[in-house]
């Protein structure tokens, strides 16, 4: 057995060796360097992503309940028991899934009219185009608060309107709301809320996808003498459904995660919490980290069963 | 001719339209703003300030330490957003330029961090922080909001990447400059323009984030903006004069940001910076 691995190279080896090593870290090879410019990513995904979600997954197992000072014991699946008995988990359950199926839907519907509109050939784009990126840039807890004053029974423009409009039309028998003194009412509040802010963002998805359809075959079916809805269904639709698939994708988990907008919502507090809300709620004020991480583990299966589903479909699409 | 007519009429309703439905939240918010307390509180309700008064802004400044909120916004968004775009730069070159072998896989894997429910990752975030005593500080907020904006930013520039040729690169290596020194003299610079843009979408996912920022950083030294704006109300009061007041101020710097930089936004947004 040689003493060293450059002993049989010569007396020169290990300075060649030396010089290599410099070399390749002046000019490494493109797998070294490749590796070595993706680590910082690789790690910080590793801290703030991966770690913390192997730590959830075990606590939820656990009994932390910070506030009590009790030592942290093991309980098995209690907490996921737990949950599955707690009347408040089914209805944070609730009303997350209420506002997902309206607002998803909802976001993809009015973006799709606001790309059609600010598709036109207009003088000034810049002006249209600003007006899509107002409600994405907006924080969505700015826009919870915004709307809870447009809903606001007395003094909200909202109900301004519909006392106007019942002035002139009688008939229609319209009255102004106490918005937030129902839960069913808060909703449609939340949902207008959130599809507003929402939609400007599917409709500039869409605009890019508009954008992207050549205009040669409209005017080919134009000549076979289709119609504009024929032309919207046949070529349009079919054309822009990767881009809306995907940005639904991203809508969808974004809705299921929702919290800013019922939370600034004045509202019947508890009646709407969602599961976001309820999974906060547990556990930086009643500091139960183990409850609340078995909760964050349901939000987590949600999440991954809703992009499974999105997933199938797409590759169903391909297929 | 009225064909033509009703189709100049027809744009110019859908302008309106488009306008209105993105403009008219905020320009509601503004108007409110210069409405006296005793105006806010009269039936009908005015649309236009009778006697505006800025009195509301300085009410606003005074109940909350606005300035201290803007800070720590702009703070974390900053340096988040730097960090973010330094360590995907990086790796958007590795993915996007070298043969790797784990490539897709690597991909596959930032993807999937895009898609994680951030309300997950916030109970460990929370314990973790608490753990490290690091609740109520920049660091808490800054490398969460830097790896979430991680992915988007990564596959942004990688598109990015992809467009430059390699043509250039290669001429660089000829010359003599190593795979470090022509991406550094030649890539980086004319990718200048894709980092900016997702350098823009990172800083506005951070400066709106709220979830995080109310859990991690409660303390009113520590708080930003979005979560700032929410101390204005009582526990039934909300004092609607002042709080719109405060939302026209902390709404001025992302309007700002999306006025001067909308090209940019839009090409981000559409180009794989995708959520919202």
């Amino acid at each position: 057995m040689p003493k060293s691995r450059f002993a049989w190279q010569g007396p020169c080896a290990r300075i060649v060796h030396k010089r290599r090593l410099i070399d390749r870290f002046l000019d490494p090879s493109e797998t070294h360097l490749g590796w070595a410019l993706v680590l910082p990513a690789i790690v910080l995904i590793l801290i703030i992503v991966a770690y913390p979600v192997t730590n959830l997954i075990v606590n939820s197992f656990y009994d932390i309940r910070l506030s009590r000072g009790l030592p942290v014991r093991f309980i098995g699946l209690e907490n996921y028991v737990a949950a599955l008995n707690d009347p408040m988990f089914w209805r944070a359950l609730k009303n997350t899934l209420v506002i997902t199926l309206v607002t998803v839907p909802g976001a993809l519907m009015v973006g799709l009219g606001l790309a059609m509109l600010a598709n036109l050939p207009f003088k000034r784009r810049g002006l249209i185009r600003l007006a899509l990126l107002l409600p994405w840039a907006l924080p969505l807890a700015f826009v919870g608060l915004i709307f809870a004053w447009f809903f606001h029974s007395e003094y909200g423009i909202v109900n301004d309107f519909i006392r106007r409009i019942a002035l002139l039309l009688p008939s229609l028998n319209l009255k102004p709301q106490v918005w937030f003194n129902s839960p069913s009412q808060t909703m449609v509040a939340i949902c207008v809320a959130t599809i507003w802010k929402t939609s400007s963002f599917m409709a500039l998805i869409i605009l890019a996808g508009l954008q992207t359809v050549p205009a040669s075959l409209y005017e080919a079916a134009e000549v076979d003498g289709a119609s504009k809805w024929t032309q919207f269904m046949e070529i349009t639709l079919p054309l822009l459904v990767p881009s809306i698939l995907v940005a639904l994708i991203f809508r969808t988990l974004t809705a299921i995660q929702s919290f800013e907008i019922p939370f600034s919502m004045p509202g019947p507090g508890e009646e709407l919490q969602t599961l976001a809300m309820y999974i906060q709620l547990n556990t930086v004020d009643y500091l139960d980290l183990g409850y609340g991480s078995a909760l964050a583990v349901f939000m987590f299966a949600l999440s991954m069963a809703t992009t499974f589903v999105y997933l199938r479909y797409v590759r169903g699409e391909k297929a | 001719m009225t064909g033509l007519l009703s189709s100049v009429r027809m744009r110019w309703l859908a302008a309106i339209i488009v306008v209105a439905n993105g403009a008219f939240p905020a320009l509601w918010i503004v108007l409110t703003s210069f409405k006296s307390e005793a105006e806010l509180t009269q039936k009908p309700i005015t649309y236009w300030p009778q006697n505006a008064t800025l009195a509301n802004y300085i009410a606003a400044f005074r109940d909350q330490p606005l300035p201290v909120y803007l800070l720590n916004s702009a703070v974390i968004a900053t340096i988040s957003t730097i960090v973010s775009l330094f360590v995907s730069a990086l790796a958007a070159y590795a993915l996007a330029r070298l043969r790797m072998k784990y490539r897709d896989f690597i991909l596959t894997g930032i993807i999937a961090v895009s898609m994680f429910p951030l309300v997950t990752l916030m109970v460990p975030l929370f314990e973790i922080m608490r753990g490290l005593n690091l609740l109520n500080s920049y660091w808490a907020l800054v490398l969460p909001y830097t790896v979430l904006n991680l992915p988007i930013c990564t596959l942004m520039l990688v598109s990015f990447f992809q467009d430059i040729p390699r043509d250039i690169e290669n001429a660089a290596m000829l010359d003599g400059c190593t795979r470090l020194g022509s991406l550094w003299r030649m890539v980086v610079p004319l990718a200048a323009p894709g980092v900016f843009t997702a350098g823009i979408i990172a800083f506005v996912n951070a400066w709106d984030e709220f979830l995080l920022s109310m859990s991690l950083n409660a303390a009113t030294q520590y708080r930003t903006l979005p979560v700032g704006i929410q101390m204005y109300q009582g526990e039934w009061a909300f004092p609607w004069h002042i709080i719109s007041a405060a939302l026209v101020i902390a709404m001025v710097p992302i309007i700002i940001v999306v006025l001067l930089f909308q090209d940019r936004v839009v090409s981000g947004i559409t180009s794989g910076g995708l959520k919202g």
